[in-house]
């Protein structure tokens, strides 16, 4: 008797789960996805998502065409906006901005219409891996030598919020670092000319980015990464000290922990509307997940220089959410570091 | 030596394969569209090119993109020669002398100056690549934030050549676009700065919509206001295409000059055709013997842009290549490429193979020169054909200008708010016509501030105030005393040479047309400017500085302007175009009325109906209604206004259109 009710909840799951797939398919057949990108064509947040948006089709049920469209402005956060009070919540709007925005509406900034803990998260392709190279010219070729510096440090910035000025602010306050920060570069590869022309000592930005621009220092030796940002020691920079095992305090550790580590894993989300109907979310994240396996994506990935490093869904929104729920002392703390000049 | 000679051949017979020959010539077919579309701009469609490139090798990926990039200055001067509406906005120079030209019936032969200038411009900047990669690294390396702060008040210091005589007119209008360049999120402490809290405001104002408004909307007004076609003489004999080409020889050490000028403002980071073109133009300005022709259909005007835009690409492509520092957007998409085709930008790339990639290098070279050879070639069997679009009634062609001028402002960025900021800076450029106030130097302005303020802050936090002692800034510096100082004294030889003859200001006191509305706009400025100033008190040092140190001298110029205007002291300066000539005031003033009427119509139609319903609808309405043109015509056009919005930017270009506004309602 009991064999027989397990048998027939069995069957009617088969059946839920094979009618739900059906109804996805004819939900998503015909139709067409659109990937709003907060940022302009041929910037790293675009040739992301149109490598996604090449290979994703395939493994949504139904094989909608996929689009990608820029919504560029203040720093992603108009689509960020568009994407959660705007956009129709039917599972054909995906949203992919700057996961940075997170923490701005955790600091309570001006211009953020949105509610992180609404969206649906569909699944991230990579973890951002910040690390700081400096110039052999500038003679901070260890974190010894730089913690010993009588001078501040000049790093170079972009934009108050990005990591490139966020990530040596939190590492000046929470390991006391001597850092001078001259933001204001128009992007890193503009930082990476001052310090070759001596203006600058260096930056702290993603090693994937560092490593494949900035190639020929790093190999000669002209340029050396004498820090990572990372929670665990990168494959290729297995020597290089981690920031987190500097810091001498809790309070220094959770700075890290949540300024630097957390915000690097959120760093490139792709989210849905809320109240995108849930069996949809279900196949959206089944859909992103197969399709960070699939081969030719991989390869595809590969040329273009994208490192992948999938989050599912469910993870990235339990890193996202809780965010929210950390010790107000500490976003406080995390808001002075980052505000300060 | 030898090694660098034979990498410049081999670079050649990379580019002659077939399949990378093949690949250039598409790339040339795409970027010529996209050149002769106003908005849809060299750098979007680069990017959207980008997924193409995976397949191919490193050369046929580069010579389809490099052609493609390559064009699109050729042929965005073509759009605005013809219709006033800048093709690109590099393009939008072209306009003050082009479009006179071909106004006055010589289309052809703007048409056929800015082609061959084009073409001596692109493979003069090709060169400049060829020959700067000895010397390129240790010449960049010399460069810090101090002297890029210089270089952007070299430009600035051209705003004088660029004001037509009144240099007070000059300074304000150059100094306004300095404050509009102020609006959105402060480059270093990222305050808000004039946004009304509006998020779209927080980038600042674009570029596209600021030159599609200050220029396409003025001539679009003054098209209809006075009827006819664009071209207000026959296109005869004088029109013609090698009359333009000869001209370019005729002027060829001005090309060549302007050449220059582009490429080097090329290799900037930051500085592009933007900057570039305005510069050629001043150039192009300053040493012609006659100033008072230009604005009024002179050829050098057409010609000095024209090279300057070109041989930009080059330019840009030198920090590029030997750097992986973009010099331009265009050029840092396509370090996006080179990162796909696993190139990695350096001093590999200035090495002789087997141990470097020179041969690539001189491949870029090669492919500019014969891309914009192609463009060229093919440009002039259309040319003539083109040139009698001026003939065609304006009524007819208004519907797609209007249409060219939102679907492009839209397309750069995707920004339907950008449609707003066109028709604010319409009124502002059609007043500024009107007034005779010179929109070159805001635009010249606009580019270069934020690059200034940015600048100069780097180079403090950098150096301190020790930047100043820095040998480079010295040096130019005096360039800049020099670029200022020397036309003045020139002028004032040359009227002194001159005296005898003319009686300097003896037209002056005849133009006294309005001399009470000209006060009024002067009068808000000066109320724009006060409120800007007095804005600012909240900034801060770091946000604040730049608005108070712009706007205040600003404020005081516009006030002397303003009491000069009440006093009646302002001569015309006839750089200008000036409108309403030989129409009867009331006519003029309806049809003024009408056009601004159906200008905002097209935009509420669009907001209402969305992009492709609006086009055809509008295009039938104004057609019957203003055009009184007959129903085949009019349904020719509305079918093909439609197909073009639709079929055209929608399906294949997949520009993503907002829904009508009506639609949102309905649901």
């Amino acid at each position: 008797m009991r064999e027989k009710k397990l048998w027939l909840v069995a069957a009617l799951l088969a059946l839920t789960v094979a009618g739900s797939a059906w109804a996805q398919e004819s939900f998503y057949k015909g139709k067409t996805i659109r990937i709003i990108v907060g940022f302009s064509a041929g910037g790293g947040f675009d040739t992301y998502a149109r490598a996604i948006a090449r290979h994703m089709s395939k493994h949504v049920p139904g094989n909608p065409t996929i689009l990608v469209e820029n919504m560029t402005g203040a720093g992603s956060l108009i689509a960020a906006n568009h994407v959660f009070k705007v956009a129709r919540p039917d599972g054909l709007t995906m949203g992919h901005f700057i996961g940075g925005l997170f923490m701005q509406q955790l600091y309570g900034r001006p211009g953020v219409e949105f509610d992180a803990r609404k969206f649906e998260y569909v699944g991230t392709p990579v973890t951002d891996k910040p690390v700081c190279a400096l110039t052999k010219a500038s003679g901070i070729t260890s974190v010894e030598k730089w913690m010993a510096s009588p001078t501040p440090v000049k790093l170079g910035g972009t934009a108050p919020g990005s990591n490139t000025d966020d990530v040596p602010k939190i590492l000046r306050s929470a390991l006391g670092l001597p850092i001078q920060l001259v933001s204001g570069y128009k992007g890193t590869a503009d930082i990476r000319l001052a310090a070759e022309s001596g203006e600058l000592a260096g930056g702290c930005w993603g090693w994937d980015s560092i490593r494949a621009t900035w190639r020929k220092g790093i190999e000669s030796g002209e340029a050396v990464v004498v820090l990572q940002a990372v929670p665990k020691a990168l494959p290729d920079l297995p020597k290089v000290p981690l920031a987190i095992d500097l810091a001498k305090s809790d309070e220094g550790r959770q700075l890290i922990q949540v300024g630097i580590h957390s915000v690097s894993a959120v760093i490139r989300p792709y989210v849905l509307p809320p109240g995108t109907p849930k069996d949809r979310v279900q196949t959206l994240r089944t859909a992103f997940a197969n399709t960070m396996k699939d081969r030719e994506f991989l390869a595809d990935a590969e040329k273009s220089n994208l490192d992948i490093e999938p989050m599912s869904g469910e993870e990235l929104e339990k890193t996202v959410t809780g965010l929210f729920k950390l010790n107000p002392a500490l976003v406080a703390k995390l808001k002075e570091a980052v505000e300060a000049k | 030596m030898l090694e660098m000679v034979s990498a410049f051949v081999a670079g050649f017979y990379k580019v002659l394969t077939p399949t990378t020959f093949s690949l250039m010539l598409i790339g040339i077919g795409v970027g010529f569209m996209v050149g002769i579309l106003p908005g849809l701009g060299g750098p979007t469609t680069l990017a959207l090119m980008l997924p193409f490139i995976f397949k191919m090798n490193a050369v046929e990926a580069f010579a389809f993109l490099l052609g493609m990039s390559a064009v699109t200055a050729t042929t965005g001067d073509i759009t605005s020669i013809l219709f006033g509406v800048p093709g690109e906005p590099t393009t939008a120079s072209t306009i003050v002398d082009g479009h006179p030209m071909a106004k006055k019936g010589e289309a052809g032969r703007a048409l056929g100056a800015a082609l061959m200038s084009s073409l001596v411009g692109a493979i003069f900047g090709a060169f400049c690549l060829a020959l700067a990669v000895p010397v390129v690294r240790p010449l960049v390396l010399t460069f810090g934030s101090p002297e890029f702060f210089m270089i952007a008040l070299l430009g600035v210091g051209f705003v004088a050549s660029l004001s037509g005589g009144n240099l007070l007119k000059g300074l304000i209008s150059g100094g306004l676009g300095f404050c509009f360049a102020m609006v959105g999120l402060d480059p270093i402490s990222g305050i808000q700065r004039y946004t009304f809290g509006q998020l779209f405001l927080w980038d600042g104002i674009g570029l596209v919509p600021v030159t599609v408004g200050l220029f396409a909307i003025p001539e679009i007004i003054d098209l209809a206001v006075q009827g006819g076609s664009i071209a207000k003489e026959k296109v005869g004999k004088i029109g013609g295409v090698m009359t333009g080409v000869k001209d370019t020889f005729k002027h060829w050490w001005m090309v060549i000059r302007c050449s220059a000028i582009g490429a080097y403002i090329g290799v900037i980071p930051g500085m592009g055709g933007g900057v570039s073109q305005w510069i050629a133009y001043a150039h192009a300005v300053q040493s012609s013997p006659d100033k008072e022709r230009f604005g009024k259909g002179a050829v050098e005007g057409v010609l000095g842009p024209g090279a300057a835009n070109n041989s930009t690409l080059g330019g840009s492509l030198i920090p590029t290549v030997a750097f992986g520092v973009p010099g331009s957007v265009s050029t840092a998409i396509l370090l996006g490429a080179f990162i796909i085709q696993g190139i990695v930008p350096g001093p590999d790339m200035l090495l002789p193979p087997p141990k470097g990639k020179l041969d690539i290098t001189f491949s870029f070279v090669w492919i500019i020169v014969l891309s914009n050879l192609l463009t060229v070639a093919i440009c002039f069997l259309f040319l003539n054909w083109l040139a009698k679009i001026t003939n065609i009634r304006g009524s007819l062609l208004m519907p797609f200008i209007l249409l060219l001028v939102y679907v492009g402002t839209f397309a750069e960025k995707n920004a339907f708010a950008d449609l707003l900021i066109v028709l604010g800076f319409g009124l502002l450029g059609w007043l500024m016509v009107r007034f005779d106030w010179q929109r070159p130097p805001l635009l010249l302005g606009l580019v270069l501030g934020p690059l200034m303020e940015n600048r100069l802050f780097l180079a403090t936090d950098n150096y301190g105030i020790a930047w100043l002692w820095r040998p480079g800034v010295i040096i130019l510096f005096l360039l800049t005393l020099i670029g200022i100082f020397y036309p003045v004294f020139k002028t004032r030889r040359g009227r002194q040479a001159e005296s005898g003859r003319i009686q300097p200001g003896a037209g002056a006191e005849k133009e006294q047309t309005m001399p009470r509305r000209a006060a009024l706009f002067s009068f808000a400025l000066v109320a724009v400017l006060s409120w800007a100033l007095w804005e600012s008190r909240n900034f801060g040092f770091r946000a604040g500085l730049f608005p108070w140190v712009i706007g205040t001298p600003v404020l005081l110029l516009s006030i002397v302007q303003f009491a000069r205007d009440i006093l009646g002291k302002t001569k015309r300066t006839g750089l200008e175009s000036t409108m309403d000539q030989e129409l009867p005031k009331e006519i003029a003033r309806r049809r003024t009325a009408a056009i601004v009427g159906w200008i905002v119509a097209f935009f509420l139609a669009i907001w209402l109906l969305g992009f492709s319903l609006a086009a055809p609808v509008m295009t039938l309405l104004y057609l019957r209604v203003a055009g009184r043109e007959s129903w085949p015509s009019t349904i020719a056009s509305t079918v093909l206004a439609g197909a073009l919005v639709y079929g055209f930017f929608e399906r294949a270009l997949h520009i993503p259109f907002p829904e009508g506004e009506i639609f949102l309602w309905l649901q």
